[in-house]
């Protein structure tokens, strides 16, 4: 089985057969004890070897469906990817078939709308501040994603908002 | 030290008149209050709101009574109610901790009137040491350095820009009222400062219910360095040594130390003095802290003095063997400290607060359900924490979750010490200030104790941008290898047996079933896959 991963940016082809795995044409021994997956109570996580090297691993299911995975190793945050080629080729059919649209600005927690620094029509930036919200006593500005044209804004000053209301949507630059 | 602080014990029991103690907070530090109260034999009573119910703080304690619902105003903060449940529960003393009523004199007052000890200083004190304005004219009084500003609250933006424009930008917007960085702002051009002072008004009055500003000259590059002192009602206070806080993110404390790099032992006598004097002016009893600004030059500046425990006090417990949540304990049953002077701290000590934000996402709070947590152990590992397996993180109360403090010889070896703590420590559930830890860890400037308080706001992009080691995304790529293996051999098992279900039933012989439940376990492939492809 041949896997594409992307991990931090990067992709990396692993191969694994009956005589074992290479990274990117590399031979390594690896495998992998304990269980992966924690539940409630339960594991702390598992054994990593690779070459004969111990590493520590926890690790859930990431947000990206099969072959994502969020990874705890040796004290880090990963989100990882490992799709195997004919999973790669539906994704990539599927995703070409999507409408595109710029991502909308989403709130990532419980909390009230304080600012909106935006207006419907307004140019921003990828990363450009777009509204203020606060949770935890602790005001929180939130960026544009992408850079495009505010569409629409859908909340005000003053309102409480759950987590993963959409706030502002954008119609992406062409 | 040790025998220093044992050497009273064999007069007059010293918490003879405390018996059972109403802790009035929740999380670690309710825990940690209730574990010191247990060493020294004295009962103590947990207090909890509805989100609380079944919190590691509350079953620390000896007995626990529900006051009120989830948000804080109607449960932690109602003061009037508390002292009726003290009264009720017959508890003879209240321990606010820190944060909620700790620094609020009303209450200290209305605890004393109510015939109950409290468990800090006099209200008295909390009243001259607990606004910042105040604070400022008694330090200077004693004569005790501070930050030019000003000691009345702001008027308008007017004023504010007349007086910015008088000490020179940039200029510091603080709260009168406040702490925690809340109602905070560095305003650095004449155009910024209406709106600053706006929003940390509004801030002030959201976070203290109060929304008086001041405003002072704004000191860049220097060190967050503070006092902690310990004082009797028998005229006795004492200095106990220095906690470095530079590592600070918006104004929160995010990593702290003792001793200071920057303190060298004639620098925290002249500190200590300062603190001591500020203090008595204050007529100050109980734990207290008095925090300073110290500029490269070996100047210190008086900013403020906490009435209360820090969260940060376990570094000096551990560098100087005092126990302070038990000398608050002692102290307030009417003890009188067996020492007049600390001894020089002995080893590092470093803690990192373990929150539940995410820095991969700007530090955004993270709630949910801790499914796993495996905490790290060993010599000169301390875990102060609030949290087990099944708690609730939600958005109430502060995101802070628990405090990981490590003590040894050197800085050196603390933070190698840390280092493997932190890599040890698995939460699991929601996001944490973890990896963060693990990077200052890492980075060259902070081994080398070259940071100020503006250091960490500079730097976190370089820190939290840098890729992970190579070994480790290497790793990380074979790792989900080896998962979407077992995964996959999984999926190829369930179609086998037709699932869990299918694989019980079939378990049973002969049963009529097992043929149609593993053709079921294909259907159902089937169905799931056409699912993912839509």
């Amino acid at each position: 089985m041949r896997y594409v991963v992307t991990v931090a940016g990067r992709e990396m082809e692993v191969v694994v057969d009956e005589s074992g795995m290479t990274v990117d044409g590399v031979r390594v021994a690896a495998h992998l004890e304990g269980d992966h997956q924690t539940a409630a109570g339960t594991g702390v996580g598992a054994i990593l070897t690779i070459d004969g090297r111990q590493h520590r691993l926890v690790a859930r299911p990431g947000d990206g469906g099969r072959g994502s995975y969020d990874l705890q190793l040796d004290g880090r945050r990963l989100a990882v990817e490992a799709l195997d080629e004919r999973t790669r080729a539906i994704r990539a059919h599927a995703k070409a078939a999507a409408p595109t649209g710029a991502a909308p600005v989403v709130a990532p927690m419980p909390g009230l709308i304080v600012r909106v620094g935006v207006a419907v029509g307004d140019q921003v930036e990828a990363g450009q501040a777009v509204l203020v919200m606060e949770a935890m006593k602790m005001e929180n500005e939130l960026r544009a994603p992408g850079a495009g044209t505010v569409k629409a804004i859908l909340v005000q000053p003053g309102v409480a908002v759950e987590r993963g209301a959409v706030l502002v949507t954008f119609e992406a630059e062409s | 030290m040790h025998s220093a602080v044992s050497a009273k014990k064999p007069t007059a029991p010293a918490t003879r008149s405390i018996r059972r103690v109403l802790i009035a907070n929740r999380g670690e530090i309710a825990v940690r209050i209730a574990r010191a109260c247990r060493e020294l034999g004295i009962e103590s009573v947990a207090v909890y709101s509805a989100a609380d119910a079944g919190a590691p703080h509350v079953r620390a304690a000896d007995r626990s009574v529900l006051i009120g619902p989830a948000l804080a105003s109607q449960s932690y903060l109602r003061g009037d109610h508390l002292i009726e449940v003290a009264k009720q529960l017959e508890a003879d003393a209240i321990h606010p901790g820190y944060g909620f009523l700790s620094e609020r004199e009303w209450f200290a007052r209305a605890v004393r009137e109510a015939g109950l000890i409290w468990i800090g200083p006099p209200a008295e004190a909390i009243a001259a040491m607990g606004s910042k304005t105040a604070a400022r004219t008694l330090a200077i009084a004693a004569g005790t350095p501070v930050v030019p500003g000003t000691t009345e609250a702001l008027r308008d933006a007017t004023q504010a820009a007349e007086l910015a424009a008088q000490f020179g930008y940039p200029v510091l917007l603080k709260a009168a009222a406040g702490g925690g960085g809340k109602g905070m702002r560095v305003v650095r051009a004449p155009a910024e400062i209406a709106g600053a002072l706006e929003s940390a008004k509004r801030e002030a009055q959201n976070a203290f219910g109060d929304d008086a500003v001041y405003i002072e000259k704004y000191i860049e590059g220097p060190r967050h360095v503070e006092i902690q002192i310990l004082a009797d009602a028998h005229g006795t206070c004492v200095a106990v040594g220095e906690r470095e806080c530079s590592i600070q993110r918006r104004h929160q404390k995010m990593i702290e130390e003792a001793p200071s790099v920057a303190v060298s032992p004639e620098l925290r006598k002249r500190m200590g003095d300062a603190a001591v004097a500020a203090a008595k002016a204050a007529g100050y009893v109980n734990a207290g802290t008095c925090e300073f600004l110290l500029d490269a030059h070996g100047d210190f500046y008086f900013l403020e003095m906490n009435t209360r425990i820090q969260v940060e006090h376990p570094v000096t417990e551990l560098v100087t063997g005092l126990d302070l949540v038990q000398w608050q304990l002692r102290i307030a049953a009417g003890e009188q400290l067996p020492f007049t002077q600390a001894p020089e701290p002995r080893g590092w000590a470093i803690e990192c607060r373990i929150t539940s934000e995410d820095p991969a996402h700007g530090f955004l709070p993270s709630t949910g359900r801790i499914t796993a947590l495996h905490l790290p152990s060993g010599p000169g590992i301390r875990w102060d924490g609030g949290i087990e397996v099944g708690t609730t993180v939600g958005l109430s109360y502060d995101p802070m979750l628990a405090k990981l403090i490590v003590h040894a010889p050197t800085r050196e070896a603390a933070i190698a010490r840390m280092r493997h703590a932190l890599q040890e420590l698995v939460i699991e559930g929601v996001e944490t200030s973890c990896e963060f830890h693990l990077r200052m860890m890492d980075d060259p400037e902070y081994q080398r104790g070259a940071v100020d308080i503006q250091w960490l706001e500079a730097k976190l992009p370089a820190l939290l941008g840098a890729p992970a080691p190579e070994e480790t995304v290497r790793a990380a790529a074979v790792g989900a290898v080896l998962l979407a293996e077992r995964d996959r051999q999984g999926r190829a098992r369930q179609v086998g047996n037709g699932g869990a279900k299918g694989a019980a039933r079939s378990a049973a012989a002969d049963a009529p079933g097992a043929a149609s439940s593993e053709e079921r376990g294909w259907a159902r492939l089937a169905r799931e896959e056409s699912l993912r492809r839509r």
